[in-house]
């Protein structure tokens, strides 16, 4: 990996642009909910806005404004949820890394991983064979502004919207997990009884007075997760699925050859 | 806690995301072999959403009433593979209607 002089394909850069439109604009109401979420647990408008600008990530700020309420003073803490929260983008990060081409330096890794997020890791691995800069920055360009405005717009929306919508709306990032939990669980036994094992676990956790009394909220979900995760890791042993498709692409290059 | 504080908080967050966004693309080029620790990033993310969502999601309107139905109306939706604009917008519009129906009721 060397450096590289930072150009432009400008053909892939609008098809990179084309493709993270969508995903720009189905980040406005995780956005909006996060805005009218961080707002009204009392955050001012700047400092909703740079949590979005700095960190840019809808289930991490959640859990900080959720912290914040809770009544955490540690900046430790904060920290810390983030990381568990994150452990993911080691995968995502590392199984997109091998689909680099060699416009890829220094640079242009590090700018592209700054934007990178799961949707455009997800888009950008739809793509037959090698990934090019000129394209990745592209897509995540779109899901960046999107996701900024929409978090504006859910700070503005909640000064204006009257108090019985806005206490139904305390639900809306809630039902957006929900959304993202069930169709995985739905379709895979092993993800369905991880999100069973943890209901399980939260529930418990909630329960046990002297646990509420010693633990913060953040903490809770980190032991959650961790003993969660560790009995799926036991339990259900995930296949390389990533060297799997590998190789049915290898085989695809090889039929196209041929 | 202090606004200061607050700011250092979210420094922090900024600078975990960093790490992780960037750090795996630039100094690991192989993939992580061990299949246990494979596994268990893979069931990271549903034990965090899970253990964030419940049970706190029951408190996050003005009653548990309407919060259950809120809840029960989002694991529907999304069971049946609809948006996640549509199960957000549908829960936060059940919740709407039952609080709505509670105080007419009530009073």
């Amino acid at each position: 990996m060397e450096n590289k002089k930072l150009k432009l394909d400008r053909g892939e850069y609008r098809r990179g642009l084309k493709e993270g439109i969508p995903a720009g604009f189905g980040y406005l109401p995780v956005s909006m909910a996060c805005g009218v979420a961080s707002c009204k647990a009392g955050i001012a408008f700047g400092m909703s806005q740079f949590m979005s600008i700095m960190m840019y990530t809808a289930s991490g700020q959640a859990a900080a404004i959720n912290l914040l309420v809770g009544g955490e003073t540690a900046v430790f803490m904060f920290a810390l949820t983030l990381f568990v929260m994150n452990c993911r983008y080691l995968l995502l990060s590392l199984s997109i890394a091998q689909r680099f081409d060699s416009s890829m330096g220094t640079i242009q890794r590090i700018l592209f991983g700054l934007f990178n997020t799961d949707e455009t890791f997800g888009i950008a691995m739809k793509n037959k064979g090698k990934l090019n800069f000129s394209y990745l920055i592209g897509l995540v360009i779109p899901p960046y502004i999107g996701f900024l405005i929409g978090n504006a717009a859910g700070c503005l929306l909640n000064d204006i919207l009257p108090k019985s919508i806005s206490s139904a709306l305390g639900i809306v990032l809630f039902a957006m997990f929900i959304g993202i939990i069930v169709p995985p669980a739905r379709d895979s036994k092993p993800v369905l009884a991880v999100t069973i094992i943890a209901l399980t676990i939260s529930f418990i956790l909630e329960c046990i007075p002297f646990i509420k009394q010693h633990l913060t909220a953040g903490w809770i979900i980190i032991l959650c997760a961790v003993i969660t995760s560790l009995i799926g890791a036991i339990l259900f042993p995930v296949e390389d699925k990533d060297e799997k498709s590998n190789n049915d692409d290898k085989l695809i290059e090889e039929k196209e050859e041929k | 806690m202090s606004t200061m504080n607050f700011i250092f908080a979210v420094l922090s967050m900024a600078a975990v995301m960093i790490f992780f966004r960037v750090m795996p693309l630039l100094f690991f080029k192989g993939k992580i072999k061990n299949k246990f620790l494979n596994s268990f990033l893979a069931y990271v993310p549903y034990a965090v959403l899970t253990s964030m969502t419940f049970p706190e999601v029951f408190h996050s309107t003005s009653s548990v009433t309407s919060a259950t139905f809120g809840v029960i109306v989002a694991i529907v939706l999304s069971y049946f593979e609809q948006s996640l604009i549509v199960v957000a917008l549908s829960s936060t519009a059940s919740v709407f209607i039952v609080e709505q129906v509670m105080k007419f009721m009530t009073k």
